[in-house]
């Protein structure tokens, strides 16, 4: 009854489009009256859940992907990617691609490569005769990247979730799953760029590819600072990430000189609007999950994911299914924030890293920041590229499958995620 | 940064409390700031100085839940949150309608929730410190009771607009 009483008070608030934070605080108030707890626990339970140190990254992480958008440091990594990639057939799509592995490591924010990739790239793209659904799907499917590639903030998250896993293994582990992904979507970008018969970029030399490479070298140090700084175990995750956003903002200030006050005020405010909408989840959530633990939830769902089927094969397909059928109509933070408690107990017991599925999830939920009904991604890529949600849909199944055949990987074949992982042990 | 120029009527109410989202938002952006800048310092200290400021660990996890709070709050008035309207938005009035009512009051019932036990909480610990720092543990909890009352008036605001046959989303 309580367990109703929780879900229920959750869906109707869902369903209402009451804010998930709220719908998820209001559905353990429920759940508390009911069993006769004193709700002071609960509301202790929400300051905790945000007072934990390793989740202070995020500001960092946030701050230092709006900084690089304001500041100049997309407009370096494309002409980066263009000089190193256009010249294949349809160039711009795999420019395209190869921007958003570069930026993702940056931002780790998909819908901020989505916004300012697709701000530079879409223009271009549309003025030398491609399609604009062209222009939005190869944008809007290659930011996925930016939650998979490390360093990224939905990562933090999911560990924080998990109950501290180490973050400098699920930033490794992301490395080559983010990267195969890219691959698949090139590979697609390129085919179809082909078939509609789009130009190729001259190839502007040598000379142009190490100049590019040089004034791109210090916004790509932030990545490196960040995900260095954690792997090398020099720092801590929260310091480097820091030391990343300083880094940022001396980079576009003084190397870059794009970022001006308005550029940065508009960095500050809307790093404390993501900040607060991800760390008031974080909040109601860890309250949330602490009624899921008491009514045993993650481990009836495993005695009944078991039930259904003993083979391993079957559950990671109808996992993945069902994350990916949510990641349709939820976004990721509070999906990372729910799932992560509830899913872990069933895969740990296939046998599954902790850290495998970590990956696995990231893949999911950023695939469904691309999809309709609520896909924030698509959203913002077709606002950028003028078209409409349903001529973007229409022709963007190519590039969901090209995610999904590396999500396939990444869930069967445990070496594409754990290699590096584990040479790091 | 909101959304005023959309605004049907713009009532004192209405600017007093467009006025207060943004002093949320103002305030929260000096803290990231803040918390920026001590974070630097934090690892200037340790692997420069060699000297680390032990302060900075405690006031960086105090600076997050004000920021948290504090945008918290202005979210709820800017409709930043994140929220799923399209099942809502698809359906006939007959159903449409009473949901808003359901996710105007159903924000209204936490926030009061939030302002109590944010309140309590703050009294509760006010005498304790901060480890590491010279100021009562309570100041953790003030700002949830802020984004409490604060949420609290915003709802009232959007319930007055449901009361007269408004959408809340369209102020």
């Amino acid at each position: 009854m309580g367990l109703s009483i929780l879900f229920g008070i959750f869906a109707i608030g869902l369903l209402s489009g009451m804010p998930v934070a709220f719908a998820l605080g209001l559905a353990t108030v429920g759940g508390f009256l009911y069993e006769g707890l004193p709700l002071f626990i609960g509301f202790q339970r929400i300051m905790s859940g945000i007072s934990v140190f390793s989740l202070l990254a995020i500001p960092f992480f946030i701050f230092a992907g709006e900084l690089m958008m304001q500041g100049g440091i997309a407009g370096r990594l494309v002409r980066l990617a263009a000089s190193a990639v256009g010249r294949s057939r349809g160039g711009l799509g795999v420019v395209n691609v190869a921007s958003s592995m570069l930026f993702g490591g940056i931002s780790g924010s998909a819908v901020a490569d989505t916004s300012a990739l697709g701000a530079i790239l879409m223009p271009v793209m549309k003025e030398k005769g491609y399609d604009a659904d062209y222009a939005v799907n190869v944008t809007v499917t290659s930011s996925v990247a930016g939650v998979v590639i490390p360093p990224s903030h939905n990562m933090i998250l999911y560990a924080v979730a998990a109950g501290g896993i180490s973050v400098s293994q699920l930033f490794m582990a992301g490395v080559v799953p983010g990267i195969l992904m890219c691959l698949c979507l090139g590979v697609v970008a390129w085919y179809i760029a082909v078939r509609r018969g789009y130009p190729a970029e001259e190839f502007p030399g040598w000379r142009a590819l190490v100049i590019s490479f040089a004034v791109a070298i210090p916004g790509l140090l932030t990545a490196v600072i960040i995900v260095g700084g954690v792997l090398s175990g020099v720092m801590t995750v929260t310091e480097s990430g820091a030391f990343g956003a300083i880094w940022a903002l001396l980079v576009t200030i003084f190397v870059y000189r794009e970022l001006t006050w308005a550029g940065f005020k508009l960095a500050v405010i809307s790093a404390v609007r993501t900040t607060a909408l991800v760390m008031i989840l974080v909040a109601t959530a860890s309250s949330f999950a602490y009624l899921l633990a008491l009514y045993r939830v993650p481990d009836n769902l495993a005695t009944f994911v078991t039930s259904i089927s003993s083979n391993p094969i079957v559950i990671l397909l109808l996992l993945n299914l069902t994350l990916l059928l949510l990641g349709m109509i939820m976004d990721m933070a509070a999906l990372i924030l729910i799932c992560t408690p509830i899913f872990l107990p069933v895969v740990v017991g296939l046998g599954m890293d902790p850290v495998q599925f970590g990956v696995i999830m990231m893949m999911n939920l950023g695939l469904g920041l691309c999809t309709p009904p609520v896909g924030s991604c698509l959203f913002v890529g077709c606002v950028v590229g003028g078209i409409r949600i349903e001529q973007a849909v229409r022709t963007i199944w190519p590039f969901y499958l090209a995610i999904l055949v590396a999500l396939m990987l990444v869930t069967y074949v445990p070496a594409v995620s754990m290699t590096l992982p584990n040479l790091l042990k | 940064m909101t959304s005023d120029d959309t605004t049907p009527m713009r009532d004192p109410f209405h600017r007093m409390l467009d006025l207060t989202a943004r002093i949320c938002m103002t305030v929260a952006g000096v803290q990231l700031v803040a918390l920026i800048a001590i974070f630097g310092w934090l690892v200037f200290g340790r692997y420069v100085l060699n000297d680390t400021p032990t302060w900075v660990e405690q006031a960086a996890l105090l600076l997050v839940v004000w920021i948290t709070f504090l945008g918290g709050a202005a979210g709820v008035w800017n409709k930043a949150h994140l929220s799923i309207d399209f099942v809502r938005e698809m359906l006939p009035p007959m159903v449409r309608i009473p949901l808003r009512w359901i996710a105007v009051l159903g924000v209204l019932i936490f926030a009061a929730y939030l302002a109590w036990y944010g309140w309590e909480l703050a009294g509760k610990t006010w005498r304790r410190r901060i480890p590491m720092l010279a100021i009562a543990e309570g100041w953790r909890a003030v700002p949830m009771a802020i984004c409490g009352v604060l949420s609290v008036l915003y709802s009232l605001y959007h319930l007055a607009m449901l009361i007269r046959g408004q959408d809340p989303a369209e102020h």
